[in-house]
């Protein structure tokens, strides 16, 4: 396959260096965000420093729910629809995030560790738009 | 701080636009019902009435503007009087009803018409629809694809996982709902479900199916409240506002509301809807023990389980067993929703936090019937909503 892929929104994730989003964290008091923060939002926080993080790697399922129907638009998927699974995972960097798995619901359990990896949500135009997912490890 | 009484209660029966409960009638047709029953219930008229607290809806009215209270005053005959328009999401009534209890109890006015009411598009509720990178709701459908069902399932499947929770479990708790909804009047849904027909509904989003989330509907509520001495002129025994209270999200808060947050370091649950009861057992100085019966958001089986238990109505993980005991009937020890819930009613968004008052009122007078809770003596009702928002009051004889 060497079809064509890019990201379904630009500049939120990357390949490069291993599979990552890309969001920020306040120095001060250590908070992760994704995607990026103007500023810092924790009220107990004496003062907003922002620095660029890439967030990558493993973690572990928090929980999950699977969309049995097609989201609404602006959500796009590849006909005939197939339901997935969505996570809701605890990553080791200390953000908790949600994304697709692409493992099917029968091997989906809360506890479960994951990585994060991009991978396609949809294709347009004989190309495959992607996202950042989770998979089991 | 003047006490407060609650006159005079109007709902208009939940229904779909185009059945045979509301047709086609617009969000001021469904609010006049509302209002004009509320008046006659308290015996007072629409030139009484200082000032209007009404609930502002994206979806219906308004003049697109959230404007409904306005829509309300135009239709009843335009009085000069005050009219506030809270937006606060599905929290929207429970808020408009704070602030008219505010300012009684302030005593800026002496008797406020508070009023919700909606004509809800179909199906589920859309995002804003906007193709906006820098909107968060944009991401998380185009990158996930986050239906809004699949939020209540993550919680709901957690609580399996965290008490062993079983789908029949989830499924009882519609049981009993739709069980009480045959005694409810206003319920959209009046006929019971059998466990097989819930089990055989299919799912929307793992593990909830359809009969176990609460659908969109059309409906309005009006209250008519007043200071206690303004009352004394109209009833010996009215129904008093023991509190009411309104609290937002912490930074804490660790649900999946967005795309990510910080993983937090004790549990997971609604920061929103835990503060407000909280904030309202502290004011009116009244415990969970004392409450005789609960109306709580039930936008999906889960929180009827996992609500009463945050709250301290009763012990974490007792919620099922209480369920099976009997105990959540209006007759049981921890009667929750005996109006039948957001489930037998379908969710008129903004509305909701008015028409709970007129539960609580109903019970609180003895006057609901089949679905009656014994000699009920204190209601607490809670609403949550986008943003963040949570409203709760309680009601006492």
């Amino acid at each position: 396959m060497s079809q064509q892929s890019s990201p379904c929104v630009p500049g939120l994730f990357t390949e490069e260096g291993g599979a990552r989003v890309l969001g920020n964290r306040c120095v001060t008091c250590n908070t992760p965000y994704f995607p990026k923060a103007s500023a810092c939002h924790n009220p107990r926080c004496t003062e907003s420093k922002m620095e660029d993080a890439a967030f990558g790697g493993k973690g572990v399922i928090w929980s999950y729910s699977v969309a049995d129907f097609p989201p609404p638009p602006p959500h796009k998927f590849d006909k005939p629809f197939k339901p997935y699974v969505i996570g809701v995972i605890d990553m080791e960097n200390g953000l908790r995030i949600v994304g697709q798995l692409v493992d099917p619901l029968e091997k989906v359990q809360v506890g479960a560790k994951v990585e994060l990896v991009i991978a396609p949500v949809y294709h347009e135009d004989d190309k495959a738009y992607t996202s950042w997912k989770f998979k089991l490890v | 701080m003047q006490e407060v009484a609650v006159l005079g209660v109007g709902v208009h029966r939940f229904g779909k636009t185009g059945d045979d409960i509301v047709g086609t009638k617009s969000v001021t047709q469904l609010c006049r019902h509302a209002v004009d029953m509320a008046l006659k219930d308290a015996g007072v008229s629409w030139s009484q009435i200082g000032a209007v607290t009404a609930a502002s809806s994206r979806f219906s009215g308004g003049k697109g503007w959230g404007l409904n209270g306005n829509d309300v005053v135009e239709d009843m005959g335009s009085t000069g009087i005050p009219v506030y328009n809270m937006s606060a999401g599905c929290a929207a009534g429970g808020n408009a009803f704070n602030v008219g209890y505010s300012m009684v109890a302030g005593g800026i006015y002496d008797m406020v018409l508070v009023v919700g009411g909606e004509v809800m598009p179909k199906g589920m509720i859309q995002t804003s629809g906007l193709e906006d990178p820098n909107d968060p709701e944009f991401l998380r459908q185009r990158c996930v694809g986050m239906p809004g069902p699949s939020f209540w399932s993550t919680l709901a499947r957690r609580r399996m996982f965290d008490y062993g929770t079983t789908e029949e479990q989830y499924a009882k708790v519609v049981v009993k709902a739709r069980k009480i909804s045959v005694h409810n009047p206003f319920a959209r849904f009046q006929k019971e479900v059998s466990l097989a027909e819930v089990l055989a509904s299919p799912y929307v989003s793992n593990p909830l199916r359809l009969f176990e989330i609460c659908p969109v509907s059309n409906g309005a509520a009006a209250v008519v409240i007043c200071s206690k001495e303004k009352a004394r002129q109209f009833s010996a025994n009215p129904v008093m506002v023991a509190t009411s209270a309104v609290a937002t999200v912490d930074f804490s808060d660790a649900l999946p509301r967005g795309l990510s947050g910080p993983v937090p370091a004790g549990p997971s649950f609604h920061t929103e809807s835990k503060a407000v009861v909280l904030k309202a057992f502290e004011q009116a100085g009244i415990g969970p023990k004392d409450v005789s019966f609960t109306e709580l958001q039930d936008n999906c089986c889960f929180y009827e389980l996992a609500y009463p238990e945050e709250w301290g109505l009763c012990a974490p993980g007792e919620a099922e067993r209480l369920l099976d005991a009997g105990e959540y009937a209006p007759t049981g020890r921890m009667p929750i929703n005996p109006s039948g819930g957001f489930v037998s009613f379908g969710e008129a968004t903004t509305a909701m936090g008015v028409w709970q008052i007129a539960e609580l009122t109903w019970q609180l007078r003895g006057q609901s019937g089949g679905r009656q809770v014994p000699g009920a003596k204190v209601g607490l009702c809670q609403t949550n909503g986008l943003g963040g928002n949570a409203t709760a009051a309680i009601l006492k004889r």
